[in-house]
């Protein structure tokens, strides 16, 4: 692996197996011993990428192209059925905005917690504690029971503790459409930083919209595999005509 | 918005870029393969052991989490069985074993951390599918977790248990003391051992959290916790053709482990019946490092199937997210 990537994924394929019916009890596997009717679905099929470190990567493609698939597999979330991925440095990843938070907890517990799991010690939560809250403008709810928070709120502070991990590498699942302007604007801004610092980006979307205005490369995946790897604009234009056969909204 | 000019500062002093960032080549690289094996597997588990503390402080918060006494549930609950066996059992159902209350907890105790410990693995990977489908950490923890806060309230029990020892003046077996913590371990080991091959099993066969409950129930009358060992070493005894039985009998490691607590804790070997005045055995009379060897070699035992419910886990873990 070179010095100057961050991701490398080789000849990775990814197999579910998509049960007729689900068979999850004794009486029903006993039944049906040996014979469970399933079939084979392979949601991602041989994909090869490099992402070179500092680059933003748009991961585009319809719905059930195997987007969300391939990140949850780099998050290591999902493991591969073949083939490998080799990532340098420490990745975080944007799949859901609060996921693990404990709605009976306060929002000070939950940032211990959801730090500690996207990978932070314990120390580096409590130097990071302030700039968390201030972040999520949360200074005066901190303490109440998370079960209170409006989902806005609640996304706040998923977001604030998600970018605070300080990551070599940011897997978002289009965490980003959700939440009001202002959020939005913080969070685009946030990423931007991201990308001054020169940390490596792969984003999740089917808008090529958003992916324009935030990614330098895009990969397009359909039925699982690479349909297209170029720079954002031809990837983009490539995309809408050939996959979405729609027209471009901002012709230029 | 605060300042983000101190933002990506790192304390220690190894070499920076301009931006704050370690340089990328120094980031160490990991791959992610169909499979990782048990030892990858335990580094990562000894990776995340302070997730696992806030995983156990959730646990025990969130039992008793909106209760006016909260944690003192903790101790008053078992203080309240304590006394209600001991009116039952010293004034009403009189079996003749002197004592029989601290008899019984000393059991009982051994008990409640095993089965809260299983019971609540078995259910864990289900009960948190919210982040096993989100986030990724090595999901055994939320089993051990489960151990982890059984454990925190074994220890309000034992607190209890002391007072209770006190305020009924009865002085323990204080030479047998250093068996207590031996005993815990392969309690804690064994529990572990179960807790994540049940975790695991349970997210393909949802039958097994009902299955458990009542092996549990066949499980605790397999100890000798409410009757004596003796009583059943007699029928052993008797039938000379069961050897093979006691073998059996005192290889589930629970044994051992009630025995050593009974040992410490109850500390009469042979008593005098309190209904018919006849002597009568009740507890093992062996050496102190006879009970030790016992617990020795079923520690080994559950050390053995750790591995093995790890390496099981290790299988199954693969698919865990796309079959919750």
């Amino acid at each position: 692996m070179n010095s100057d990537v961050t991701i490398e994924i080789s000849n990775l394929s990814k197999r579910f197996r998509l049960y007729h019916e689900k068979y999850t009890s004794f009486r029903e596997r006993f039944v049906h011993a040996g014979k469970i009717p399933y079939e084979e679905f392979w949601a991602l099929k041989d994909i090869d990428i490099q992402v070179k470190t500092g680059e933003t990567l748009g991961l585009l493609g319809r719905n059930g192209s195997g987007k969300t698939t391939l990140l949850k597999c780099m998050a290591s979330i999902l493991l591969p059925t073949t083939g490998e991925i080799a990532i340098r440095g420490k990745v975080a990843a944007l799949l859901e905005l609060g996921a693990g938070f404990q709605p009976e907890l306060s929002g000070r517990d939950n940032i211990f917690l959801n730090g500690s799991l996207l990978g932070l010690s314990r120390k580096e939560i409590v130097k990071r504690f302030d700039e968390i809250v201030a972040f999520s403008e949360l200074e005066q709810f901190i303490d109440n029971q998370v079960k209170y928070y409006s989902s806005g709120m609640y996304m706040r502070l998923g977001f604030a503790v998600a970018v605070h991990v300080e990551p070599e590498l940011l897997l978002i699942d289009e965490v980003l459409a959700v939440g009001d302007e202002s959020f939005q604007l913080k969070c685009l801004s946030k990423i931007e930083q991201f990308q001054k610092e020169g940390r490596t980006i792969v984003f999740v979307t089917h808008a090529p919209d958003l992916a324009k205005k935030i990614c330098n490369r895009a990969v397009i995946l359909e039925h699982g595999t690479v349909a297209i790897d170029d720079d954002i604009s031809q990837a983009t234009k490539v995309f809408r005509k050939d996959i979405l056969h729609t027209k471009e909204a901002d012709e230029d | 918005m605060p300042s983000s000019s101190g933002l990506f500062k790192k304390a220690d002093g190894r070499d920076k870029l301009h931006n704050g960032l370690e340089p990328a080549y120094l980031a160490p690289v990991h791959i992610i393969r169909p499979n990782r094996n048990i030892w990858q597997r335990l580094a990562d588990i000894w990776h995340h052991r302070e997730l696992l503390m806030f995983l156990i402080r959730k646990e025990v918060h969130l039992r008793y989490s909106n209760s006016v006494l909260g944690l003192a549930w903790s101790m008053l609950n078992p203080a309240l069985t304590l006394a209600i066996y001991w009116i039952v059992f010293e004034k009403v159902l009189r079996n003749g074993i002197p004592n029989f209350v601290v008899f019984l907890f000393a059991g009982i105790l051994v008990w409640n951390l095993f089965s809260t410990s299983v019971l609540g693995a078995t259910g864990t990977l289900v009960a948190n599918s919210g982040i096993v489908k989100k986030v990724a950490f090595p999901r055994e923890i939320l089993a051990i977790a489960s151990v982890g806060a059984a454990s925190v309230l074994f220890f309000f029990q034992a607190l209890v248990v002391a007072i209770g020892l006190i305020i009924l003046n009865s002085g323990p077996a204080w030479g047998y003391l250093p068996l207590i913590p031996l005993a815990i371990v392969v309690l804690l080991v064994f529990s572990t051992a179960l807790g994540i091959f049940l975790s695991a099993v349970n997210v393909y066969f949802r039958d097994t959290q009902h299955l458990v409950e009542v092996m549990m129930l066949a499980l605790f009358w397999a100890e000798p916790i409410v009757y004596p060992y003796k009583s059943v070493a007699a029928i052993f005894a008797n039938h000379p053709s069961l050897f093979w039985l006691k073998w059996i009998y005192l290889a589930n490691p629970l044994a051992g482990v009630v025995l050593a607590f009974q040992r410490f804790l109850y500390a009469h070997v042979n008593a005098i019946n309190t209904v018919t005045h006849q002597p009568m055995a009740i507890l093992p009379t062996r050496t102190i490092s006879s009970y030790a060897e016992l617990l020795g070699i079923v520690l080994v035992v559950c050390i053995a199937l750790l591995i093995g419910a790890i390496g099981v886990f290790a299988k199954l873990a693969g698919n865990l997210a796309e079959e919750l």
